[in-house]
């Protein structure tokens, strides 16, 4: 996870995306640096997924400009999604493969090595060193967001975008993923998470920023420091 | 060729393990042979001479329903999309999912044949036999290259049962004729050497379809603006 960080990871300018009639994403203008943690706020439909998808490349951009690590969001899609990893409500799962299975397809379909002791790392890593050879059809909600985890650490993205990391995890699978959001924002990633989960994303992230009715409201500071501020 | 490989691999090993699925598709295939035999009755002429027309439709329709049943797994958890995501491009996410679609409609070749030569009482030698399973997996490959990217694109929709062939059909009568007329040819005999002209339009329409249809499976698979 090497990289420019003067680079910004994330510049948009009036970005918006209609469906229909209807604009999920308004107008957005939005800058992130390397090596840094955001949190996107809002309420149910206030365009937090729709930008998460925009910045993973998976949904085009009816107006505006979008570049991902100085990547154009237009016409380097390929190139973007080198560079980026997506946990979503869809997880992106088989229930008919192993999880080992799992992260030996998805390690195939991008360095092309898969190296068990590798896979055998990062499934003890999300504790599912247990269920390594057992079909993921059998898994609990909670073991299929640890596996997706795992698979999106085999993605070694530099721009790690998380919807709703939290739902579905006990207290040791959030914990989990704060420490690997700091683990991966020291090595000079850059995390963008939407979540609902106020107690854990606060501290968790370096900024803060509110989106309501597909536009950006306020933004401001996040951190342990902010959190402790507000009690 | 690597990620081809590894999509495809991956689809035969689930194709394997769900073989509920492959197997429905198979006795669908003969219950189709079976009931043109009905409808016929048991004028065995008439059954031996439209057993060509009985075999291609029987690949074309068992065809609509382990296309749409490929793209089944992908859509439950997303997981194309996640394909997608990765590196792959297009291109070789279409030639691992036709290949693997071509590959289980060519296995069902020698199957369905046996069952229409007991069925419809056909005398045909080793050289026949092959023959029509040969016809059988270039009318396969003919329906597996549009038949994938079509699945792509209705897989989406709450209609793809009933999309996808009214999409698919027109697109292939083509290949449904190429495949009549060459079994028809090896079954009953080509005293004009026609075989090879027919055998050669089939071919023709497999590399058109499958280098249009890899081109063109981006389109289905990317969200558009």
């Amino acid at each position: 996870m090497t990289g420019d960080l003067s680079q910004l990871a994330v510049e948009a300018s009036g970005l918006g995306r209609r469906f229909g009639r209807a604009w999920a994403l308004a107008h957005v203008d939005l800058a992130v640096p390397f090596g840094t943690s955001v949190w996107l706020r809002g309420a149910n439909g206030a365009g937090k997924t729709t930008l998460l998808r925009m910045l993973a490349s998976l949904s085009t951009p009816s107006r505006g400009r979008l570049s991902i690590a100085g990547l154009d969001a237009y016409r380097e899609r390929e190139a973007i999604r080198r560079q980026v990893a997506l946990v979503s409500h869809a997880l992106y799962l088989y229930p008919g493969l192993t999880a080992r299975e799992t992260l030996t397809l998805w390690l195939r379909l991008g360095s092309g090595v898969p190296d068990n002791s590798a896979i055998d790392e990062l499934l003890a890593d999300v504790g599912l060193t247990y269920a390594a050879d057992r079909r993921v059809g059998g898994f609990s909600a909670g073991m299929r967001k640890r596996l997706a985890l795992a698979r999106a650490q085999v993605e070694a993205p530099r721009l790690l975008l998380l919807d709703e990391p939290f739902s579905s995890l006990d207290t040791a699978g959030c914990e989990l993923v704060e420490t690997w959001v700091r683990s991966f924002v020291a090595g000079g990633g850059t995390v963008i998470l939407a979540s609902h989960d106020h107690d854990r994303s606060l501290p968790l992230c370096e900024t803060v920023v509110d989106l309501r009715d597909g536009q950006i409201v306020a933004s401001g500071p996040g951190g342990e420091s902010r959190a402790g501020e507000l009690g | 060729m690597r990620v081809v490989w590894a999509i495809l691999s991956k689809d035969l090993l689930l194709e394997w393990r769900e073989r509920a699925r492959t197997l429905s598709v198979i006795l669908f295939a003969a219950v189709t042979l079976l009931l043109f035999s009905f409808a016929l009755g048991p004028d065995v002429e008439a059954l031996r001479a439209g057993s060509p027309g009985f075999l291609t439709l029987a690949l074309l329709l068992s065809s609509t329903l382990a296309l749409n049943e490929s793209f089944r797994l992908e859509r439950e958890d997303r997981a194309l999309e996640g394909l997608v995501m990765r590196p792959v491009g297009a291109t070789g996410l279409f030639y691992a999912k036709a290949l693997a679609n071509a590959i289980l409609l060519a296995l069902l070749g020698p199957l369905v044949v046996a069952l229409a030569v007991v069925l419809y009482s056909l005398e045909v030698g080793p050289g026949q036999t092959v023959g029509l399973i040969g016809c059988w997996m270039l009318g396969a490959a003919g329906l597996a290259a549009p038949g994938t990217l079509y699945a792509a694109m209705t897989s989406r929709l709450k209609t793809q049962d009933v999309a996808l062939p009214i999409l698919l059909f027109p697109l292939v009568i083509p290949v449904l004729l190429g495949s009549v007329k060459a079994m028809d040819l090896v079954l009953f005999g080509d005293a004009m050497g026609q075989l090879p002209s027919w055998i050669s339009l089939l071919v023709a329409f497999d590399v058109v379809y499958w280098t249009v249809c890899g081109v063109l499976f981006r389109f289905a698979v990317e969200e558009g603006e």
